[in-house]
């Protein structure tokens, strides 16, 4: 169609992933979408903190977050809503600040993309993620990238701002933890040595050109380099691009990691190679092939299921006096052993505990309280047996 | 696809209809990620510049359909239409209002859009582009399915009359900061008609006009003096919106689920959106002729 299109974004059948058009995509599934249905797949280029980073067989309703952590291995931007509203995606599009869950990647194709990771140059936090860090603002850390990205944008725009637009600046990044208080705190104290920093670059900037004019009126010289590397704005835009360039962490770039990206339908932020992966599974605990294990019987209380009404005599109420009756001994000492606490007999599945009646069925023991319970860890209560 | 002109992507819309024409993508990709979209295609709306920016035309502004939320809040903007401009910049936090456009609002037409309140009470117009060529629609005649747009159309521009009079947008959320409009109510003064115009927004599936209401008001008003009220007409003015815009709490012969009023049922809940309502509308009557 255009320039744009014919370079960047072709649509394609043609380029397939490593796993084909395959329902069981682990991408897709992921992502909630599959290539099952013949939906196309488009391949283009995303420019990514300065660098050319290519995406081979997306889906076109990946969003930018989605390629960004899943297929270049950019995990900085967090996934929270999924809808806009909790900011921990947030990016910056051709400078501008947006909530990268709801572009879609395929048409950030010739965009500018900042992420979080672009943020530190040479391998070291900038100044927002220092103050971030220092004025804690930080506490469970998931909203901070996109906090982080904020501020940048924030700072970039308004280099003084006043606490209000400070609040507004950030109304869109949702932070459970701390409550704004620190977030704001980083705010100040970033435009405050920004500002001095600027003033002092400033004045060097005036002392190196009275140096320059001071030289120039002795005779022409080698001073104009010293001026030169006063100048702040002398950091030249592809030096730094050269940096960004070397500080990606995407994992194809890993020396030695010869997976393709693709093969990592992770959802986590660190990843090892060889990593087992895990996945939070919902447990239905009303699903009839579901099977608690028997709550265990606690020697001093009886059986722990909730149903036991009955109160244990008045010296066994309370674990702490019994614990507080042991000896303590004296650490720091010659000889010191830990003293091991009695422990108590759990009776073995098929054995009858001491002091059992006699002729229980073996697997079905007594307990000193109440409650007769399987030995077994089954969900089956059986109180004819042994009762 | 990114066509980089408005007639590219009729064409390219034209090729493959069942392609979906995406602008700043907020409420595409909301629908997308929680699962009730699957897009076959994409043309991207993003890179059109004719429909990024806005002019002047006949005493009128046209919007391009591509202006960004964040775009419409400049002080520029707000000092023409600020009503439109207020709206704008509460629609959302800035991640979002720096990618979602007016005229992916319009199209959306979501019942709780922002915008659609006051284009509603500005009877702005919108410019559709299909392959046969243009045509203008009132958007209110769009948003209520009177004139919808037909297949291969693109929203292209957003006509809009500068009045040179106050404008007020209000609105009412669940929480503080940007969120979902609980109700929303523009109203604007027309002086050269001697009419105030007045829209309520996420009330229902789309923008209503409390037309009697507007009408009995604008008589009300001192227009060739300094435009004051009566306190006590622009408080009925609001019970006269509210009682227009949302349904009778109790309808007769009905009674509510739960009897003891304010805390639940839905005739409570009717009764709370009219009081809503009708302080908005209130208070928007008071600041448009202070």
């Amino acid at each position: 169609m255009t320039d744009a299109v014919t370079t960047n974004a072709v649509t394609s059948n043609a380029v397939t992933s490593p796993y084909g058009t395959d329902p069981q995509e682990p991408g897709s599934e992921l992502s909630g979408f599959g290539g099952a249905d013949g939906s196309p797949r488009v391949s283009y280029l995303l420019r990514v903190n300065g660098v050319d980073r290519p995406v081979n067989g997306a889906w076109i309703g990946e969003s930018l977050l989605y390629v960004l952590r899943e297929r270049l291995g950019l995990a900085g931007a967090k996934g929270g809503c999924d809808q806009g509203e909790c900011g921990a995606c947030s990016v910056q599009l051709d400078g501008q600040l947006t909530a990268a869950c709801l572009v879609p990647a395929a048409l950030a194709a010739d965009s500018e993309i900042r992420t979080v990771e672009g943020l530190a140059a040479d391998g070291s936090a900038s100044d927002v993620q220092r103050a971030l860090a220092e004025s804690g603002a930080v506490q469970c850390g998931y909203c901070i990238p996109g906090m982080a990205m904020a501020v940048h944008d924030l700072l970039e725009r308004n280099h003084q701002p006043t606490e209000l637009q400070a609040r507004e600046a950030l109304c869109g990044n949702l932070c459970r933890c701390t409550g704004y208080q620190g977030a704001l705190a980083a705010i100040e104290k970033v435009a405050q040595s920004r500002a001095e920093a600027a003033e002092a670059a400033e004045a060097a900037a005036e002392a190196a050109a009275e140096a320059a004019d001071a030289a120039d009126a002795a005779g022409p010289g080698e001073q104009a380099e010293t001026a030169d590397a006063a100048d702040p704005d002398s950091l030249a835009d592809d030096s730094l691009a050269d940096d960004l360039a070397g500080e990606q962490f995407g994992r194809d770039e890993y020396p030695g990691d010869g997976y393709p990206v693709d093969e990592y339908p992770v959802y986590s932020d660190v990843e090892i190679p060889g990593q087992q992966q895990g996945e939070a599974q919902h447990i239905d605990h009303h699903h009839p092939d579901h099977h608690h294990p028997e709550p265990q019987a606690d020697p001093l209380f009886g059986p722990m299921d909730g149903l036991n009404t009955e109160q244990p005599p008045a010296e066994q109420q309370y674990a702490y006096p019994v614990y507080a009756q042991q000896p303590q001994p004296e650490p720091y000492q010659a000889g010191f052993q830990p003293q091991a606490y009695p422990q108590a007999e759990y009776p073995l599945p098929g054995t009858q505990p001491p002091g059992a009646p006699e002729g229980a069925e073996p697997g079905v023991y007594v307990l000193p309280h109440q409650g007769t319970h399987q030995g077994t860890h089954q969900n089956t209560h059986a109180p004819e047996a042994g009762a | 696809m990114l066509p980089a002109s408005l007639d590219e992507a009729v064409t390219a819309l034209a090729a493959s209809p069942a392609a979906v024409p995406v602008a700043g993508g907020t409420d595409l990709m909301g629908a997308v990620n929680a699962g009730l979209l699957r897009p076959m295609a994409l043309i991207g709306l993003g890179r059109i510049n004719e429909l990024r920016g806005w002019q002047y035309q006949d005493g009128t502004a046209q919007l391009g359909a591509g202006l960004t939320h964040a775009r419409m809040g400049r002080p520029d903007f707000a000092a023409l239409m600020p009503a439109l401009a207020e709206a704008a910049r509460s629609a959302g936090p800035p991640q979002v209002r720096n990618a979602g456009t007016l005229g992916g609002n319009i199209v959306t037409a979501d019942p709780a859009g922002d915008t659609l309140p006051v284009l509603a009470a500005l009877e702005a117009t919108v410019t559709l582009v299909g392959p046969e060529g243009g045509r203008e629609v009132p958007v209110s005649h769009l948003l209520t399915g009177l004139d919808p747009m037909r297949g291969g159309e693109l929203l292209g521009y957003v006509r809009v009359p500068l009045l040179h009079a106050p404008q007020v947008f209000l609105k009412a959320t669940g929480r503080t900061g940007p969120s979902r409009a609980v109700a929303s109510v523009a109203l604007v003064l027309d002086p050269g008609r001697r009419a105030v115009r007045c829209a309520v927004g996420a009330v229902a599936p789309v923008p209503l006009r409390p037309l009697e209401a507007e009408q009995w008001v604008s008589g009300c008003i001192d227009w060739d003096g300094d435009r004051a009220i009566d306190p006590a007409a622009a408080a009925a003015f609001g019970e006269y919106v509210a009682a227009a815009c949302v349904p009778e709490p109790q309808p007769a012969g009905l009674p509510d689920s739960q009897p003891d009023g304010m805390e639940g049922g839905p005739a409570a809940a009717a009764a709370r959106l009219r009081r809503t309502v009708s302080v908005l509308a209130r208070r928007a009557l008071g600041r448009a002729l202070k």
